[in-house]
């Protein structure tokens, strides 16, 4: 088993450790995953990530080498952005989810998931030897925490000694220094938090960063409340809404509808891995949005944001109905806590009263809308839910709004 | 810590038995391990249940889990208020937090179940 830098502080800290993906992770802290999730939204959550992988592409041939096995457009970055993107099947399917950052000219930062890093590696590695590229695999020498919610800015700017926190908006990335310790900082994360940040921090200096973060005020959060407050945000986890479907077969990126931000045709791209397979999805997609289902073979269930009307709790694999008839399966499902939060953005206040609620995301019929009837099968009952925009909006800063 | 005079259940139920009439409840072991309890179904008055099969449903943020009745008989009572203050499950599991009432229609099954001393040295093998 394997452990993160953070190891010895989320033992300090009461953290009830489980193995994740070959991890001894925190799955919550004495403050249990309600509390934290809440902490989150409310104020600002500490997450160890650094079991994620961390690789770094450098050289001449840098950005040919992600234009091909990337979907996105990586000639898009400037210097000091990052974008969400795929690593694609030629199929058009999905072989892990990814952030790609630019810190410089012809260096590039790639961040997987924890349970595909191995299988991505190898990859990669395969199509190294056609480029100018140099792959690092950097995962255990460098440490990455995300501090997410309405007061992580304050506390971040009460800490910086030298540099500015990135620009304001989602995707920009700066230097910064704490506590005589170099962190490389973006404005990204996977809570649907509109402030949110992701530290990259050598190893040696990590444990320093994370006691000033805590010292600061900001609660440590399990992976336990990292899945509910991406779920809330309805982010996809790759295993779940992207990759393989509860059969073993592969789902088309476009079932998820994240993909089309994460996949780009752009002329300056040019070819790359699954880009014929994506094409005919992302015009199948649009065709929907017409009305027009006429290539539904293509993507034929796509992932939905729903949540349950009458009492229960939808969890992964239920499957759900639209009358008698088996329509897909929900990918992920629980009971999400909130705040009840008064007044208009930007100037909420938060009560001390909170509520919860059944969400989830489904993978169901293309054809199925707001407007359709559908039930989640719970145990032996059918479940009345409704196929929503969102249980969250986190688009305007300073805080993420729950959707009840 | 498990409360003496009661009797209880591998699947960490616990059944107050007075005459005829049970009260079934969580113990403190489960509590703590399902974590924060967000969601619980309980039965209705009037219905049967059998002892060693689930009669109502607890679920944390993490999963569901049955809740066993560990006796035989009919539903006399439930904790109608429970469901909307799981804090009260949560806080006292072996007082306020109890679950339904049952008339017995076996009164025998009891010897089935564990005492207070047995159950806690059960949960040495738990993890």
């Amino acid at each position: 088993m394997k452990r993160t830098v953070f190891y010895d502080k989320h033992i300090a800290l009461g953290g009830k450790i489980v193995d994740f993906s070959g991890w001894e992770m925190p799955i919550q802290y004495p403050a249990g995953i309600v509390k934290e999730h809440l902490a989150t939204r409310r104020n600002a959550g500490l997450f160890d990530v650094s079991h994620m992988g961390r690789f770094i592409i450098s050289g001449a041939g840098a950005l040919d080498f992600l234009q091909y096995t990337l979907s996105n457009n990586a000639a898009a970055l400037e210097v000091g952005q990052a974008q969400y993107t795929i690593i694609p099947t030629a199929s058009g399917s999905a072989i892990d989810d990814a952030y790609l950052y630019r810190p410089s000219e012809d260096e590039f930062l790639l961040v997987v998931n924890a349970s595909n890093l191995d299988k991505d590696w190898t990859y990669l590695n395969s199509f190294a030897a056609n480029y100018d590229v140099q792959l690092l695999n950097r995962s255990t020498e460098v440490a990455m925490i995300a501090l997410q919610g309405p007061e992580s800015e304050a506390i971040l700017n009460g800490l910086i000694e030298k540099g500015k926190l990135p620009a304001d908006g989602r995707n920009n990335i700066s230097q910064i220094t704490i506590s005589n310790v170099d962190i490389f900082i973006s404005r990204t994360g996977y809570t649907g938090e509109p402030v949110c940040f992701e530290l990259f921090i050598e190893n040696a200096g990590a444990c320093a960063i994370w006691d000033a973060l805590i010292e600061a005020g900001a609660e440590p959060v399990g992976l336990g409340a990292r899945d509910t407050l991406r779920l809330e945000g309805s982010l996809p986890l790759y295993g779940h809404e992207m990759g393989d479907d509860i059969d073993g077969n592969e789902m088309p990126l476009y079932a998820c509808p994240l993909a089309k931000f994460a996949v780009s045709f752009d002329e300056v791209k040019g070819d790359f891995i699954g880009k014929e397979a994506l094409q005919k999805q992302a015009n199948a997609i649009a065709e929907y949005k017409d009305g027009n289902f006429s290539n539904k073979a293509i993507v034929p269930r796509t992932i939905k944001t729903i949540k349950l009307i009458d009492k229960g709790i939808a969890r992964a694999g239920s499957k759900v109905f639209a009358g008698d008839k088996e329509v897909g399966y929900i990918t992920s499902g629980t009971m999400v806590p909130y705040w009840i939060i008064e007044g208009e953005l930007p100037d909420v206040t938060f009560t001390d009263k909170t509520g919860n609620r059944a969400i989830g995301l489904a993978l169901i019929d293309c054809e199925l809308n707001k407007d359709s009837d559908i039930t989640v099968q719970v145990r032996n009952k059918q479940i009345k839910a409704q196929i929503v925009i969102n249980n969250l909006k986190g688009r305007k800063p300073p805080v993420a709004l729950p959707v009840v | 810590m498990a409360e003496q005079g009661l009797k209880y259940t591998e699947s960490h139920e616990w059944a107050k038995i007075e005459g005829n009439i049970a009260t079934i409840g969580l113990t403190d072991f489960a509590i703590e391990h399902l974590g924060d309890i967000v969601y619980l179904e309980l039965p209705e008055a009037g219905d049967d249940v059998t002892a060693g099969t689930a009669f109502g449903t607890v679920e944390s943020v993490k999963a569901a889990s049955d809740l066993n009745s560990p006796l035989s008989g009919k539903v006399t009572e439930i904790n109608e208020e429970l469901p909307d203050n799981l804090e009260t499950l949560q806080n006292s599991p072996f007082a306020g937090g109890w679950l339904v009432k049952i008339e017995l229609s076996d009164a025998s099954e009891a010897s089935k179940l564990m005492d207070c001393d047995v159950y806690e040295e059960y949960l040495k093998n738990q993890d």
